[in-house]
């Protein structure tokens, strides 16, 4: 900590329930210099990039443009009558709705768990550490690329030489197994991401209150489900958060892996949107439902971050 | 600490005034709209053809090399890009003066953005410029390209036992009896049928429209409602084909048709282990990367009547226009038209179009050959007469691979009937009225 | 966090990792293998090693994709970026968690809520704003880009930050005001130092997405001088095949720096915390 001393304020501070009050002017956190400077630049930032082009966004959503270059007319709600009676705008999200059930938990068990072993502290963590990060390197296409190859010709080939069935013809070309791949695929790329969150939550808790822990006599997995698992309660919260946005809002490795096949079975909702508004002529309905898209999920991760911000403990 | 910030802070600020600084340089270069300033007229090109961007830009620099009181910007579309390189300059407030686009859009999403060019000198070089619904020439035949079925000559020719004509295949008998020799060669699978939306639905399922001289007719028909499917001939022969080659006895992946095959189908033709697959003249690629081998093209039968017009053509047309904006002023129109004739008339122009984009050329006047084997059986089988109409010029593209392939795919799977295919398809069409 | 395991359970796990090992990491070494490959190889045996090693491949993507000059902008348009996302966010978290007001809550839901929206239905407003209407894309580029890297980075970074700055024992705090430090003073001095391993990862994060990024570039970027990597490598794509054996080594060439960046990243929270705390 700096050696110099501040002008002393004692007589000027008290603290009222975690937040700093201070008597006097320009001298206490909660004051609108403060807001300002703290604050200021995020939202100046935040206004220029999204908040003004989503309004303009939703502007767009009230006009009945077929492609992005159309004149602007206001034509009211008719590209969300046409939106909500879209069939299969619905089927796909209630495909996708299925996809985030299928991967929400194995990604945060598979994340944390991983996070677990490479900060215990063992032999050649680091190259650990490394290894499973590098499926996030990879970008989208070319993972696609990979992991097609993989279903489509190698695990055939395996399943033709050891005899297994349902490897033996692409899992690509099934309705199920497409969906499956799909699940597969974006569990083993999420976890490493979600990896380096965990691990920087775990190496957060204080040292001190694991050593309390383990001269208390407490086991591992005791130590691990009493002290260590609610004071990662912050790394939870952004993980799940981030697990049911990018599931809710798939579309790279939906496209690169399955491109919404085998006949629009795996097409999900993020995919439907960006054909509607921009490969089919109906630009101001997909803009539409990219708004009741952002409604629906905003609502939902809303509600749990609101709740599981309430089990955040405020050291 | 307070040292480090102040460190930090004056690092930020000279990088800053570093991205300032090639910001002015680059902006120094910036063209400003059609205004005739000095004399100089500033069109915007754009070119939709992934591959071959680095010789659209020589092909500007080139053009302006000769006419120096025009300045030329080549933009390229990136292969994948949803937003086309045209609604994205667009859209950020550029005019765009000469756009590539697929024919279907000059009737669809760009239907009031080409000016007619009937009056060009080109125009008398080619029979492939294309017309709009109103009648106006509109559209510059960028590329010509055709499809069929792409076949390893060394493997057909080994199980014919010699030469072998692919137009002598005018009937759908001729074609199994050609698969049953190939399957006796040795050959297991002698088809490698690949079923993404856009090949099994735009081109091969539109092929029946050619059953009118005029495509549109047919098409007109279909939105009417006075062309039943099931009955249709040309239609059901097109399909009647295709399940034989989708079929167990002779397609590779006969057992579960629908898949990510196209990669493996081509490697298969290419090294032999199939003779022929569904696809166009830029198959190549893939093909040449696995082998050099020869490779042609084999029309597809419609049905056992060798006088039939629609047997023994390759499908072959424009896929690629060049349009001039109505909204461009008038002296980037002229400036644009310059670019067209020296494309057609030049020999630099010549040369870029076909030696190095490797494109078919439109126009009768241009000497030079494309050099890869599927491109010269284009070439040859139009001047020959082989070829009828790139149907899918004629109704909207989008939508066949969106909203009708997958009806298709269902079909090739089994899980939809002809019947209500074809229901799907007249629905489809007269709902568009 | 060290412990020592018994044998048989350290055994196990050692098996474990390596088995996961296998899996996470296979895709990035059939990259590797596959770059000495050519087309023709990589189409028929991409699991087999190559026949032979020779860097012309890389050499060739280099020269095609302007390396020197696009590595240096996108090295350029990373840092900065990604420097103001983490000083700003980490401000705008530490005073939305220390003063709970309204608007900081309803500050804080917003920009939580902003990560749900989908980026398509932003694309043409974006051009349209700064392109058709303000001309920015025309005049300054570069600066716009950061710009929007920051407004769009911010969200998450300060998530995270919140959930993290939440768990800072309030002690810390009270003792440097007690000491008279201003607010201001309190934040970089102690807080920020504390928060490093947090920083860290959000900058990891943060510099993955955007070295990697291809859609934003693509529609500010207008002029070939100026394009990042990933725009570059596009041309590597072909509308019916890739041409991979130029396309996996400029994929490697541009992976390279993160994977060094987010190795010096991981030391630094080690060190961070082995460094002791906050005393």
């Amino acid at each position: 900590m700096s050696e110099q001393r501040c002008r002393s304020l004692i007589p000027f501070i008290y603290i009222k329930q975690g937040v700093m009050i201070m008597r006097g002017k320009n001298s206490g956190l909660k004051s609108l210099g403060n807001q300002v400077f703290f604050t200021g630049p995020t939202l100046l930032f935040f206004c220029i990039t999204l908040l003004i082009p989503f309004i303009y966004g939703l502007y767009l959503s009230f006009t009945n443009m077929t492609s992005p270059i159309s004149p602007m007319e206001f034509a009211g709600l008719e590209s969300y009558r046409t939106a909500f009676q879209d069939t299969k705008f619905w089927s796909a999200m209630w495909l996708t709705i299925k996809f985030v059930a299928a991967t929400i938990i194995l990604v945060n068990l598979i994340g944390f768990v991983l996070a677990y072993l490479v900060t215990s502290g063992m032999k050649g963590q680091n190259f650990f550490r490394a290894a499973f990060f590098t499926p996030n390197l990879i970008g989208g296409l070319v993972l696609g690329y990979i992991w097609q190859f993989i279903f489509v010709q190698s695990m055939p080939e395996i399943g033709q030489k050891l005899g297994i069935e349902i490897l033996r013809l692409g899992w690509l070309g099934d309705e199920q197994l497409a969906f499956w791949a799909l699940v597969i695929v974006t569990i083993w790329q999420s976890s490493g991401y979600l990896m380096i969150i965990f691990i920087a939550g775990l190496v957060s808790v204080p040292g001190d209150i694991i050593e309390a822990s383990t001269l208390d006599g407490a086991s591992t997995l005791r130590r691990l489900w009493s002290v260590v698992l609610p004071m990662m309660v912050p790394s939870f919260v952004v993980t799940v958060f981030l697990t049911l946005k990018n599931s809710f809002m798939v579309y790279d490795l939906n496209l690169s892996l399955t491109n919404g096949g085998p006949f629009d079975t795996t097409k999900m909702v993020s995919m439907h949107v960006v054909q509607k508004g921009l490969i089919e002529s109906n630009y101001s309905v997909g803009q539409a439902q990219a708004i009741v898209l952002f409604v629906i999920v905003a609502i939902i991760t809303g509600l749990q971050v609101y709740f599981s911000k309430k089990m955040e403990v405020e050291a | 600490m307070k040292k480090s910030v102040v460190l930090i802070l004056t690092l930020v600020m000279v990088m800053v005034l570093a991205a300032c600084g090639s910001n002015t340089n680059n902006n120094a270069g910036t063209a400003n709209e059609g205004t005739a300033t000095s004399g100089k007229t500033t069109i915007i090109i754009t070119n939709g053809k992934g591959e071959i961007a680095a010789q659209w830009e020589q092909a500007a620099k080139d053009f302006m090399a000769e006419n120096p009181d025009i300045i030329v910007e080549a933009h390229t579309q990136a292969v994948g890009d949803t937003l086309s390189v045209v609604d994205k300059l667009t859209a950020s407030g550029k005019t765009i003066t000469l756009a590539m686009v697929a024919p279907d859009t000059v009737n669809g999403k760009y239907k009031d953005f080409g000016i007619d060019l009937s009056g060009e000198a080109w125009v008398a070089e080619t029979d492939h410029a294309f017309a709009n619904e109103k009648g106006e020439l509109v559209g510059f035949p960028f590329s010509i390209e055709g499809l069929g079925l792409v076949y390893n000559k060394k493997v057909v020719e080994n199980a014919v036992g010699g030469e072998f004509d692919p137009f002598s295949i005018n009937t759908r008998d001729k074609l199994v009896e050609l698969l049953d020799k190939i399957k006796a060669s040795g050959v297991e699978y002698p088809v490698a049928f690949q079923t993404e939306g856009w090949s099994v639905s735009n081109h091969y399922s539109t092929q029946f429209l050619n059953q009118n001289e005029d495509p549109s007719v047919t098409v007109n028909q279909l939105k009417s409602g006075e062309l039943k499917l099931a009955d249709n001939a040309a239609w059901n022969g097109y399909y009647d084909t295709l399940d034989v080659l989708v079929s167990q006895d002779y397609n590779k992946y006969g057992e579960r048709p629908i898949g990510v095959y196209y990669d493996d189908a081509h490697v298969s033709v290419g090294n032999g282990t199939s003779a022929m697959l569904f696809n166009g003249n830029w198959a190549f690629d893939s093909l040449q990367a696995v082998a050099g081998e020869e490779f042609g093209f084999i029309p597809v039968p419609v049905d056992n009547n060798p006088e039939n017009p629609l047997n023994n053509k390759i499908v072959a047309g424009p896929t690629n226009l060049l349009i001039i904006n109505k909204d461009a002023t008038a002296e980037q129109q002229a400036a644009a038209k310059k670019f067209l004739d020296w494309i057609v008339f030049s020999e630099k122009g010549q040369d870029f179009l076909v030696n190095q984009s490797q494109v078919i050329s439109a126009f009768k006047n241009n000497s030079n050959k494309v050099t890869n084997p599927l491109g010269a059986s284009i070439a040859n089988a139009i001047e020959q007469g082989k070829t009828s109409n790139f149907a899918l010029n004629y109704t909207t593209a989008e939508d066949w691979n969106t909203k009708i392939s997958p009806e298709v795919q269902k079909y090739v799977a089994q899980k939809l009937s002809r019947a209500e295919l074809a229901t799907f398809i007249e629905n489809y069409f007269t709902s568009l009225n | 966090m060290v412990e020592q395991r018994k044998g048989f359970t350290s055994g196990l796990v050692f098996v474990f990792l390596i088995v996961a090992l296998v899996i996470f990491a296979f895709p990035f070494f059939i990259l590797i293998i596959n770059s000495f490959k050519s087309n023709g190889e990589i189409l028929q045996s991409p699991f087999s090693l190559p026949s032979s090693f020779s860097f012309d491949q890389f050499a060739s993507a280099i020269d095609k994709m302007n390396f020197l000059v696009t590595f240096k902008n996108s090295l350029l348009i990373t840092v900065l970026s990604t420097a103001f996302i983490l000083l700003f966010s980490g401000m705008a978290a530490y005073y939305i968690v220390r003063v709970k007001t309204k608007f900081n809550n309803t500050l804080f839901a917003t920009l939580v809520a902003a990560m749900i929206i989908p980026f398509q239905s932003l694309m043409i407003p974006l051009i349209n704003i700064y392109g058709a209407k303000l001309g920015w894309i025309d005049t300054a580029p570069m600066i716009l880009l950061i710009a929007l890297y920051i407004g769009f980075g911010s969200s998450l970074s300060v998530f995270i930050f919140h959930g993290f700055i939440k768990s800072i024992p309030f002690e810390l705090e009270e003792a440097a005001s007690i000491d008279g430090c201003s607010p201001k003073q309190i934040f970089f001095r102690i807080i920020f130092p504390v928060l490093m391993p947090t920083s860290v990862t959000i900058g990891i994060l943060n510099v993955m997405w955007i070295w990697n990024d291809y859609l934003l570039p693509s529609l500010v970027l207008n002029k070939d001088n100026l394009y990042t990597l990933p725009i570059q490598m596009k041309v590597f794509n072909g509308t019916y095949m890739n041409n991979w054996e130029l396309l996996i080594p400029a994929i490697l060439l541009t992976i390279l720096p993160i994977l060094v960046f987010y190795l010096i990243g991981q030391r630094m929270i080690i060190e961070g915390i082995t460094q002791g705390s906050v005393k």
